[in-house]
């Protein structure tokens, strides 16, 4: 046990942990991480095999570099709680008796006298520490005394709060990783969810980008309604920047797109005989509508794709989610009997009606398409994160303490020797030596001025 | 005058400052430096005028791409120069800084960058772009300082001149370094969970922030603990900055990741 104490408390474990997890996270930055396996057999061949085997392609969660962090985490949490005893005893500990001759080993340090009694002179020093800031502890008794005076006495902390924000953060990085909960909600406006994991649900109300005047997005923006046991709670606007917390769970603006296949159609229906019919019909894809006719029951659109193209084998296929080239598949029914089927073009009117099956007495003129919006909103609930930020507070307190508030400590021995009170002080900082000497000296010049 | 004569006239100004710092410094006439720093505070103030109508006309911070960021950054490491610099008594360290300064801002003229205003993406609609990118440049600057202070130390004659560069460079990561963590570490995670619901995801410019804070801490450590001081100290104090280098801008050019505007 004492070895292992001694093992993680040292520094120089400290030191090589650096180098180790710096390295391999340089390494991470190198090899993209967590890729498909056809992306790195494309990319390094062979030693894409040993890449997967060592972890390479997923380096900052395997257990490896977990196993490297770790040992770092104990061996701050170890050297952190070695040494915070004998610091506490230096800053928080009583005065120790100690003598003139013991002081004489300080580089800031001086020596004079002050007239008796040994309590004047006692109070004339404590009164000279305390307005400069210092707090005052007192040791020996008779003829002897040692004041003790220190300031700032927390920075000599700093690194110990800088090193305990660390082990908050990471303890906040292993919370997320374990009891986080993340998941992506894909809602078409009107359309609500469940949020998974939570006992309420969300509804996307609307949907919409927003564009600057010269092109380029400026916003995506969901309005989103909680909904808890049918009834909605509040209604939101989530943006980029701007997500919507919930009980403990947070909504962001993660992704969107177009979802043509619930597009909303709009045919023209015409007759080969007859040059003055024309009507329009209005559907969703998949529905079949009733149509009021003698030779036509119901229209109905079997597919649409925004990009048609053919692909191997005449197959249908979509190149692209853009309407480049917006084709819906419409079918016309008398009764049970189909009397057309064929491909309609919105930007090639004319092109589809010669390849429609059967002996159809109808053209169909796709006139206008519109896709119904869908937004990604992602669902988090990440109690990790509260401690991150818990822990980035007191590393940037630590920093404070550990660079801005150094401590200083003054010592002095008062002693009474033949009617008068010989006066031996020394003093140390653990910063900023200059000013500290000017400090001391003219603590000690204020006293030596008779009062 | 409009952004970019203004900015072009704060170069020819720092320009001018580097050649009356290397004049005085080569002609060992510290008096001639007072020059320089003259046409430093007044480039600085063309330059603060620039980034100031460039904010106007955007209406968003200057530091949304590679152009306006080095011209932040170039501003940050002038000032820093001006208020820290003058304070280190060392007279080489500002010529050097001058060269890193005008390097940038060079950079930054080039026809390589990109200089139109552009509208704010909505990720980066945000008032931590403000507090993120200004503080982690400005903690950068401070790496530089570091960084010309750890050279001049590698190539310093006297034990003298040594020991200033050695606590020169030390006071520049005690200021550096924190900034560093609270702008680039502290203030990202929390811009990154806001925007992208996650404070830490892997990415390279997050991992090679880590690296560079990484590489500063094991400055302090050996340095505190094991009482390495000048030559070695030094060696660290330039990875460091190299490290933080790579992280502003290697990682845009070489490495591909969510963090892709600067």
């Amino acid at each position: 046990m004492r070895s292992f104490a001694r093992f993680f408390s040292s520094v120089k474990l400290a030191i090589v942990l650096f180098i180790l997890v710096t390295l391999a996270s340089i390494l991470g930055t190198l090899i993209p991480q967590g890729r498909s396996p056809a992306e790195y057999v494309a990319r390094y061949g062979g030693l894409s095999g040993v890449f997967t085997a060592l972890q390479l392609t997923r380096l900052y969660s395997s257990v490896w570099y977990l196993a490297l962090v770790f040992l770092f985490a104990l061996n701050t949490a170890v050297c952190t709680v070695t040494r915070f005893g004998t610091k506490w005893r230096k800053s928080f500990g009583p005065a120790v008796a100690t003598d003139a001759q013991a002081l004489q080993g300080h580089k800031v340090k001086g020596r004079f006298r002050l007239p008796p009694p040994l309590e004047a002179a006692e109070d004339r020093v404590r009164g000279a520490l305390r307005s400069r800031g210092y707090r005052v502890e007192k040791a020996g008794s008779g003829g002897t005394l040692t004041l003790l005076g220190r300031k700032r006495r927390l920075g000599r902390f700093g690194s110990d709060v800088v090193h305990l924000g660390l082990l908050v953060i990471l303890a906040g990085g292993l919370t997320s990783t374990l009891a986080g909960k993340r998941s992506n909600i894909a809602l078409r406006e009107g359309e609500s969810a469940d949020v998974p994991g939570a006992a309420f649900a969300v509804r996307l109300d609307r949907f919409e980008t927003e564009y600057y005047p010269r092109g380029g997005v400026k916003d995506w923006k969901s309005t989103v309604t909680v909904v808890e046991d049918g009834a909605p709670v509040l209604t939101r606007v989530v943006e980029v920047n701007h997500p919507l917390t919930y009980r403990g769970f947070a909504f962001y603006q993660s992704s969107y797109g177009r979802d043509w296949q619930r597009s909303t159609l709009v045919l023209e229906v015409r007759k080969r005989a007859d040059a003055a019919f024309s009507r329009t019909v209005t559907l969703e894809v998949g529905d079949k509508v009733a149509f009021d006719d003698a030779e036509v029951t119901h229209v109905s659109v079997r597919q649409f794709v925004p990009d048609f193209m053919l692909g191997e084998g005449n197959r249908v296929q979509n190149r692209s989610q853009e309407p480049n080239n917006p084709a819906a598949l419409v079918e016309a029914w008398k009764g049970e009997s189909r009397v057309h089927m064929g491909w309609v073009f919105a930007k090639y009117p004319d092109f589809g009606q010669g390849h429609a099956e059967g002996r159809s007495p109808l053209v169909f003129v796709l006139k206008t398409y519109a896709a119904g919006n869908y937004s990604v909103l992602e669902a988090a609930k990440d109690p990790g994160a509260g401690f991150v930020w818990a822990g980035s507070v007191l590393i940037t307190l630590g920093f404070f303490l550990a660079f801005y508030w150094p401590p200083r400590e003054v010592r002095v021995v008062l002693e009474e020797a033949q009617g008068r009170i010989d006066v031996a002080a020394a003093g140390e900082a653990a910063k900023g030596r200059e000013a500290f000497r000017k400090e001391f000296d003219r603590i000690f010049d204020d006293l030596r001025r008779p009062s | 005058m409009n952004e970019s004569s203004l900015f072009s006239a704060a170069f020819a100004l720092y320009a001018g400052a580097l050649v009356v710092y290397f004049a005085a410094l080569f002609a060992r006439r510290e008096g001639w430096g007072r020059g320089g720093l003259i046409l430093a505070v007044i480039g600085l103030s063309f330059h603060t005028a620039a980034l100031i109508l460039r904010t106007a006309a955007s209406g968003h911070a200057p530091f949304t791409n590679m152009y306006e960021s080095l011209s932040f950054l170039s501003w940050a490491l002038v000032l820093v120069l001006i208020i820290f610099g003058r304070g280190a008594r060392v007279p080489a360290l500002a010529p050097y800084l001058m060269l890193i300064v005008v390097a940038l801002v060079a950079l930054a003229s080039s026809p390589l960058m990109p200089k139109d205003v552009t509208p704010l993406v909505p990720a980066l609609q945000s008032y931590w772009l403000w507090l993120h990118v200004s503080v982690t440049l400005v903690g950068e600057a401070f790496f530089a300082v570091a960084f010309v202070a750890g050279l001049l130390y590698l190539t310093a004659g006297t034990e003298e001149k040594k020991e200033k560069l050695d606590a020169l460079a030390y006071r520049a990561v005690a200021v550096g370094f924190p900034l560093f963590t609270l702008g680039g570490l502290v203030f990202g995670m929390v811009w990154a969970y806001r925007a992208w619901g996650r404070y830490w995801a892997w990415d390279p410019k997050e991992v090679w922030s880590l690296i560079t804070w990484f590489v500063f801490a094991l400055y302090l450590h050996t340095r505190i603990v094991m009482g390495w001081k000048g030559k070695r100290s030094a060696i660290v104090a330039i990875a460091g900055f190299l490290a933080a280098l790579f992280t502003y801008f290697g990682v845009n050019y070489l490495l591909s990741g969510l963090h892709s505007y600067v």
